[in-house]
């Protein structure tokens, strides 16, 4: 089929019109009888009586992760990989990266059972996470206290008798607070 | 009617709106796939043309098709996106011969805007994966891994909100996207993105494009090696590439679907708004492109998809007129065209409006519908029925039988048709220049009538021939016949004394013969040449016997005489041997050895019907032995058996069975047919092996005694049943179905398949033969009368035989006025324009209304229009016009200016109401002051609607289908000449079409293709319940119905269970017509749970459910099917395996009998 085009007449100004650009219609032979049967034979109708449910990883749904918050985490991500590969980062402070992303994976599976409420609120530490983590001092806290729920973080700033003002959006404003105290 | 409703459809949906050709049911098989809004059919391609395989109901609205090929497969898998936000892979297993679901997914988000310019879905031409554009500003990606699987979906952010088109580019390293969209100021551009599934994102592309033509809306990925992509406008076409831009202009016009013909995409189809196809070449020198030509090929339907199939076929599917399987010419026809249509594919859709007609009289009701759109506008008569084709029709009084014979034995055609008359036997055939004449076969007896006719082996003919009668002359004159027993017939024979004739040799023997009266029996069996045509042998019955009934076939001859003797004659070369003789019991009514073993040419069983007992029996060949008796119960008597077998039909595909049950696949089943003289057929299946009768089933068929007669039709055979109903019996996925035929009466019927007319049948109808061809055999016979223009209303008045049209016609050629409005006026027998009435200008025919008024014994028409300026967002003029019939003329009596759209009309109370704007307005039919002539004159309305749509009366009560504010009930108050609300349904439901089922239930069909049931509560308690309309039955149709008519496609018969079930009939856009049936209570609990049963039994392709599919859903909600039932799942349970069947009705605890025996009674609605 490849020389369909070539099989054009190039210079044929004898036939009219059309004529020349329809030369050389594709043929693998079928449509070739003379006597064309218009329906041999009926349609039959399917009726599906077998199973049809997909194979158990092909049942596919979408990434329900917001897409600004997606593209954070992959700039992160990157930013680490160019920063690697640049800097070179000791290996203690690998791990400590590794343990963030954990914290992260364990965090989007439990997500997955979660309200939409709640992953709402997951995604406002999420940002909180990326936001904080350069800048953060006390590194052993810190997903500790992403991972606590807004009622576990009054309590902790009622504990320090700080204020319990704000609400679940202005989180980072709460944890900032406990940042401040400690 | 009720609340219980069951859904079916009768038409099934035959709007294209996608198509595509690839490898699909095997790596050396090319299939055109094509999708109908909820179906999809399997076409296979093959030299003799378009075979069709297989026709596969999807559980959605399929909104993207595509095929294509992972990586590693050999053959191609289909991808299908629904308009629920559901998407499957369907791959083809050839062993098995079914569809299976490789992958299936939700792909719908919480939050999103749907599209306005519908749903997109591509797949990346190196299938790296799959796009789609569901949600305004978002574009879904489902990756492919490199085994060809799925993974995770995703969504990435699209900048540009008012997207028209997106597809990807072919031959670039990572998949590219082309968008072409429009922006704020309304300029149209393209632009294109790099996929990144790393960063699942967008990375800028390529290239761009701004400020196309303002029509764009189309685009076409080039493949390689030229790459780069076409953008379709209304005044240009563009090549655009990386490095080249070419643009050419066009004609104006609206490009509805293109079609690529070479695999290296120089040329493609386009088809636009007015049907036109052109061809658009792509001229290149190498890989770089020069420039594009654009030809003009000629007209097809208005396109929806178009599909290069092969060796210059191509595929036109249509959405507003009849798909097409159209043939490019190399040289243009007389009229220039290059376009030659081979086969159209009946579409009825777009379905706007019909209307329920009994146009025969015949007590069956038949639809007319206003079908397609624009220049494929037509009107479409549907019935239920096989329809026959009259070829010639010759006036011949008092048939008693007709037969067909061969000149030779392995003529395939028929020479020679024998019609017995009771006196005689005439014998036609058809001559050089195909008529028909009468000749003669010189070894027949054609002074007496014949009982039976048949062509035999060795090249022979034989006729077994009866007369009883008295016979009377003198030697030397012409004898005379008298038959019957009080003399009235008398018939002058024209035979010469020299012939050669049996009873003249016996009368000139006789002593007294010379001027004597006395009584004859003449009964023989004659066996001829068809060659010669002459006598060969002859076998004569007893004396004192007459032969009452006889049968034959190739080599068997059966016959009856009185007293309940069987005599069984075997045909030798020129010689009839008498076999067998048996002495039964009673008198033989009926006889049948019609061979449907495996020899074709001989039977090894006989049926025989008899008298006294009323019973029918199977006897053995040759020796005549009684194997089975059945006893037919009641007090009439067999008049007609038949053996016969159906194949069902088959479905071979290379050689190999498509259907997996065995019992499928070629294996014919048996049947032994027996009318009875009231007009009623029982059938039985017939063991071949065994003579066993099993499976008794009867059904009324019509009034009258039946006569039945095989015959076969495109290679299949069929049973016809002569009766006062005429009916062919066929068969089909191992049921017997029976359609009507559009004759009133017939006699007689045999099979006269000659070289000129081939697969004819010779009718025997009142003093009347007629030859004629058949339909194709389905249930339903829909004939097209073709508008030219788009009739948008449809009113059929019995008194004056008329319909009455509104219509629309578009001219290309005057632009100032490319519209001008008619009323129409037809005949309802030609369908011919009788009288028009031409409408303003900017004026719309809304409505249309056939009704009389109080103290008026006349019949008018009346129209509603609409003045619908350009500047206007709502017309706020309209009129109603009053039209009368004379001498077959549009008269114009009486016209009402009105204050906005008169949208519906309805005779209520012998006065007109009119539904116009947010309105309901009453007139009344006065006369005017001067006397004489009359005129509207308002009496009363009501506001508070949006738009009032959709108005159905009953009695003094209104039903109003608002635009959006669902359905309201109005009630009319005589005392104060007022209408008042009386309740509402308070969804916010957006109507297409409301209809009354009873005095409480209320019907409507919304715009989210869902039913729904509102019930008055007139027990409530308090007046805030009793205003409000509650919704009781919810449904998803799957379908935007345009009408709901009250009436039903099938004859009544009385005697029926189904022919007391109210029907509603509904006609869609997709051009489906469908049956709202309201069941008993104790029906529908029954049936739902035959439903429930059949959901685990019957799967969804591709994973899809079926308690979803059915669910009502909109914007707002989604909530599960009530009191409404899917017919078309209900009565796929006759289609099932016997397996299948044992599994539910074990699962419900009903024989498998009792479930097929109430499944079929529910087909007999429709």
């Amino acid at each position: 089929m490849e020389d369909t085009s070539s099989s054009i007449p190039p210079n044929n100004a004898t036939t009219p019109g059309a004529a020349k650009y329809l030369a050389g219609l594709p043929s693998r032979g079928l449509f070739s009888s003379n006597v064309l049967s218009s329906t041999p034979g009926g349609m039959r109708v399917y009726v599906c009586d077998h199973e049809t449910s997909p194979p158990e990883d092909q049942l596919i749904k979408t990434n329900q992760q917001n897409i600004l918050i997606r593209s954070l985490m992959l700039k992160k991500q990157r930013g680490e990989y160019s920063s690697k590969d640049g800097k070179g980062i000791s290996s203690n402070d690998n791990g400590r990266k590794r343990a963030a992303e954990k914290a992260l994976d364990s965090r989007a599976s439990a997500k997955k059972a979660t309200t939409s409420n709640h992953a709402a609120s997951a995604q406002v530490s999420d940002v909180l996470n990326l936001v904080s983590t350069p800048a953060e001092t006390s590194k052993t806290r810190a997903p500790e206290i992403q991972n606590m729920t807004v009622e576990k973080l009054r309590a902790l700033l009622k504990e320090k008798g700080l204020s319990l003002r704000g609400r679940k959006a202005i989180l980072d404003e709460l944890i900032a607070r406990l940042r401040g105290d400690t | 009617m009720s609340v219980w409703n069951y859904v079916v459809t009768a038409h099934k949906p035959t709007n294209v709106t996608h198509s595509c050709v690839g490898n699909f049911t095997g790596p050396q098989e090319l299939n055109l796939i094509i999708a109908k809004c909820t179906r999809i059919e399997i076409h296979l391609l093959t030299p003799q043309g378009l075979q069709p395989m297989l026709d596969v109901p999807i559980y959605g609205r399929i909104a993207t098709l595509e095929l294509f090929r992972p990586h590693g497969e050999t053959q191609d898998l289909l991808f299908i996106a629904t308009e629920r936000y559901k998407f499957c892979v369907l791959q083809w297993d050839t062993e098995a011969s079914e569809v299976i679901t490789r992958a299936m997914g939700d792909v719908s988000d919480r939050i999103g805007r749907p599209t306005d310019n519908g749903q997109i879905g591509i797949i990346d031409p190196d299938c790296r994966l799959i796009g789609l554009h569901l949600y305004d500003g978002l574009f879904k990606v489902i990756p492919f891994d490199n085994k060809g699987q799925l993974k995770e979906a995703f969504n990435i952010r699209l900048e540009e909100l008012q997207v028209l088109d997106i597809k990807f580019l072919y031959g670039c390293p990572k998949p590219t996207i082309v968008v072409l969209y429009q922006d704020n100021k309304d300029a149209r551009h393209v632009k294109t993105y790099e996929v990144s599934l790393k960063d699942k994102d967008f990375i800028e592309g390529p290239w761009a494009q701004n400020n196309l033509d303002n029509g764009a809306s189309l685009l076409i990925p080039v493949p390689p090696p030229l790459c780069g992509v076409l953008i379709i406008g209304e005044e240009t076409i563009v090549y655009c590439s990386a490095s080249a831009f070419k643009a050419i202009p066009i004609r104006p016009s609206i490009t509805r679907a293109y079609g690529r013909v070479d695999a290296d995409g120089s040329r493609y189809l386009l088809g636009d708004h007015n049907g036109l196809l052109h061809l658009l070449v792509i001229t290149h020198e190498k890989e770089k492109v020069t420039g594009l030509k654009i030809e003009l090929l000629g007209e097809t339907s208005i396109a929806s998809t178009i599909s290069y199939l092969d060796n210059a076929f191509v595929f036109i599917g249509s959405s507003y007129g009849d798909s097409q399987l159209v043939k490019l010419n190399l040289q243009p026809d007389t009229k220039g065209s290059y376009v030659e249509v081979l086969e159209r594919y009946v579409n009825l859709g777009p379905i706007v409006d019909f209307c329920v007609v009994d146009l025969e009289r015949q007590g069956q009701g038949q639809v007319v519908t206003c079908s397609g759109a624009y220049k494929d506008g037509s009107l479409r008569i549907v019935r239920n029925g096989i329809g026959i084709n009259e070829q010639a029709s010759v006036e011949l009084q008092g048939i008693k039988g007709m037969w067909s014979l061969r000149s030779a034995t392995d003529d395939p055609y028929d020479t020679f048709l024998v019609v017995s008359f009771i006196s005689e036997t005439r014998v036609l055939a058809m001559n050089l220049e195909d008529e028909l004449e009468e000749t003669e076969i010189e070894g027949f007896n054609s002074q007496v009538q014949t009982l039976f006719c048949h062509d035999a082996v060795y090249n022979q003919l034989v006729q077994v021939d009866s007369l009883a009668g008295v016979l009377g002359g003198r030697v030397g004159e012409l004898p005379t016949v008298y038959l019957g027993e009080n003399m009235l017939w008398r018939e002058v024979i024209r035979a010469k004394y020299e012939m050669e004739n049996r009873w003249m040799t016996k009368m000139v023997t006789t002593p007294h013969g010379c001027g004597i009266w006395r009584t004859v029996t003449s009964n023989s069996v004659r066996l001829v040449s068809s060659t010669s045509r002459d006598l060969k042998n002859e076998w004569f019955a007893p004396a004192g016997y007459s032969v009452n009934v006889a049968t034959a076939n190739a080599t068997q001859v059966l016959l009856a005489t009185g007293g309940g003797h069987l005599v069984y004659l075997e045909i030798g070369d020129g010689v009839l041997n008498e076999v067998k003789y048996a002495k039964l019991d009673y008198d033989i009514s009926c006889l049948d050895i019609n061979p449907i073993g495996e020899n074709p040419n001989y039977s090894h069983i006989a049926a025989v019907g008899m008298w006294t007992d009323i019973s029918v029996r199977i006897y053995s060949l040759p020796d005549l032995n009684l194997i089975t008796k059945e006893q037919l119960g009641g007090e009439i008597i067999p008049r007609s058996v038949l053996m016969c077998s159906f194949e069902g039909v088959l479905h071979f595909i290379s050689g190999t069975v498509l259907c997996r049950n065995p019992e499928n696949n070629g294996l014919k089943i048996s049947y032994l047919l027996c009318a009875l003289g009231d007009g009623h057929l029982l059938n039985f299946v017939l063991s071949m092996s065994t003579g066993e009768l099993t499976d008794r089933k009867k059904v009324s068929l019509g009034t009258q005694p039946i006569t039945l007669r095989t015959f076969s039709s495109k290679d299949t055979t069929h049973v016809f049943a002569a009766s006062d109903r005429p009916t062919v019996i066929y068969s089909s996925n191992k049921k017997l179905l029976y359609s009507n035929v559009n004759l009133k009466e017939v006699s007689h019927m045999c099979p006269f398949n000659v070289a000129a007319f081939p697969d004819s049948l010779a009718i025997a109808k009142e003093g009347e033969l007629t030859i004629g061809t058949i339909d194709e055999i389905q249930k339903l016979h829909i004939r097209s009368i073709p508008l030219g223009e788009h009739a948008r209303r449809i009113s059929h008045q019995e008194q004056t035989r008329t319909f009455a049209l509104c219509s629309v016609k578009y001219t290309q050629s005057n632009a100032d006025d490319p519209e001008m409005h008619f009323v129409r006026l037809l005949d309802d027998q030609t369908f011919e324009f009788i009288s028009t009435y031409p409408l303003d200008q900017f004026e719309y025919g809304c409505s249309i209304l056939s009704c009389s008024f109080s103290d008026d014994s006349n019949v008018y028409y009346c129209i509603g229009t609409a003045y619908v300026m350009p500047e206007e967002n709502e017309p706020t003029k309209g009129r109603i016009l009053v039209f009368i019939v004379e001498d077959g003329k549009l008269q114009l009596i009486a016209e009402k200016e009105t204050k906005g759209a008169v949208y519906s009309l309805n005779a209520f109370n012998g006065k007109l109401l009119a539904a116009i704007n947010q309105k309901i307005q009453l007139y009344k039919w006065a006369s005017r002051e001067d006397g004489g002539s009359r005129e509207l004159q308002t009496e009363c309305g009501h506001h508070g609607h949006i738009l009032a749509l959709y108005v159905q009366t009953r009695g003094d009560f209104i039903v109003v289908g608002d635009l959006m504010k669902s359905i309201s009930l109005l009630i009319f108050k005589h005392e104060e000449g007022a209408i008042e609300e009386r309740a509402r349904d308070y969804n916010a439901n957006w109507m297409s079409a409301v209809e009354i089922l009873d005095d409480d239930i209320y019907l409507g069909a919304e715009n989210n293709f869902n039913l729904f049931t509102v019930r008055k509560n007139s027990e409530g308690a308090t007046d805030e319940e009793r205003s409000r309309l509650e919704v009781v039955g919810e449904y998803h149709l799957g379908e935007f119905v345009n009408r709901f008519r009250h009436g039903s496609l099938v004859m009544r018969l009385p005697d029926s269970d189904v022919g007391q079930i109210p029907t509603v009939i509904f006609g869609t856009v997709n051009g489906v017509i469908g049956v709202i049936a309201s069941l008993p209570h104790d029906q529908y609990i029954f049936l739902e749970k035959l439903q429930t049963n059949l959901r685990k039994v019957i799967k969804g392709v591709g994973g899809l459910s079926h308690e979803q599919w059915r669910s009502f859903y909109n914007e707002k909600k989604t909530v599960d099917a009530k009191n409404f039932l899917d017919g078309d799942l209900i009565e796929s349970f006759l289609d099932l395996s016997r397996n299948r069947m044992e599994e539910i009705s074990k699962a419900m605890s009903v024989p498998v009998e009792e479930l097929m025996k109430r499944v079929e009674e529910l087909t007999r609605l429709h």
